[in-house]
């Protein structure tokens, strides 16, 4: 009975291995984009900060990090406020989707690590 | 019919604050998988039991401590459930795997409905097929709830 509860259990789940893993990998690590613009239409909200920012003539959205993350490392909402260029470094969608994850924010001249 | 939902709760300010804050969302997420783990602890034992395992445990007493336990997982799970759907509510209202989960609960409170009109709330007395196979249903139904949660935030 347990052998048996094992293998259905193993079966069961083996569409979580099977898939790609959160976030990061549905992003093209081999092609960083690296962007200076004001950030648009942020919120500083969980599960993670977005924004929108123009680049290459399209406005592209911004995944950010967990607002606690990003406030633990010291980046705050006002460091990327309306108006104020930042440098994004990050990836697109591999799926071709305008979609930007964010590896590292400079703004006010620190840099942050979001990952 | 979600993105009606998604669209009006996103409006709230209970959304303001679920996505505002920067503790209600982890507490939320935390809370959920701590009741899922009285929810599938709970009935999962009741199931396997019923299932033919630790045939020396006697099944009335051991559903009568775990099912209350099980069910206040749920309800729990309801409440954080709703904080993080609300704090993300468009990205959920478009994730096919968060409908797939959807209706897995639906199944899986159909189940519990079933069993419930046709055995009571606490089974007792002999085991039989019926009730190995909704036993069996709501083992799957459950696990396969969770996974699907799991997977929102990788699909």
């Amino acid at each position: 009975m347990l052998k048996k509860l094992l293998v259905a259990a193993t079966i069961l789940t083996l569409p979580a291995t099977a898939l790609a893993h959160h976030g990061w990998s549905s992003y093209d690590d081999q092609k960083v984009l690296k962007v200076r613009a004001p950030l648009m239409d942020l919120k500083w909200g969980n599960p993670h900060g977005t924004a929108k920012v123009r680049y290459n003539n399209a406005v592209w959205d911004v995944i950010l990090a967990p607002v606690s993350r990003m406030e633990a490392r010291g980046l705050t909402k006002e460091m990327v406020g309306p108006g104020k260029a930042v440098v994004l470094e990050g990836y697109p969608r591999k799926d071709g989707t305008k979609e930007m994850r964010i590896e590292r924010v400079t703004a006010t001249g620190k840099t942050v690590e979001l990952r | 019919m979600i993105a009606a939902a998604a669209e009006w709760v996103a409006a709230t300010p209970f959304a303001e604050w679920a996505a505002g804050s920067a503790l209600a969302y982890p507490v939320a997420n935390t809370v959920h998988v701590l009741a899922l783990v009285m929810l599938l602890g709970g009935i999962g034992l009741v199931d396997l039991r019923m299932l033919g395992l630790f045939r020396r445990l006697p099944l009335e007493p051991l559903a009568r401590a775990l099912v209350p336990i099980a069910a206040t997982g749920v309800a729990i799970m309801v409440l954080s459930g709703a904080t993080m759907f609300a704090a993300d509510a468009e990205a959920m209202a478009a994730s096919e795997t968060f409908r797939i989960k959807l209706v897995l609960i639906a199944l899986a409170l159909g189940n519990v409905a079933l069993f419930r009109w046709r055995y009571g709330a606490v089974p007792s007395g002999r085991v039989g097929a019926g009730t190995k196979l909704l036993a069996l249903a709501s083992l799957l139904l459950w696990t396969g709830t969770a996974i699907a949660g799991r997977l929102i935030a990788y699909t």
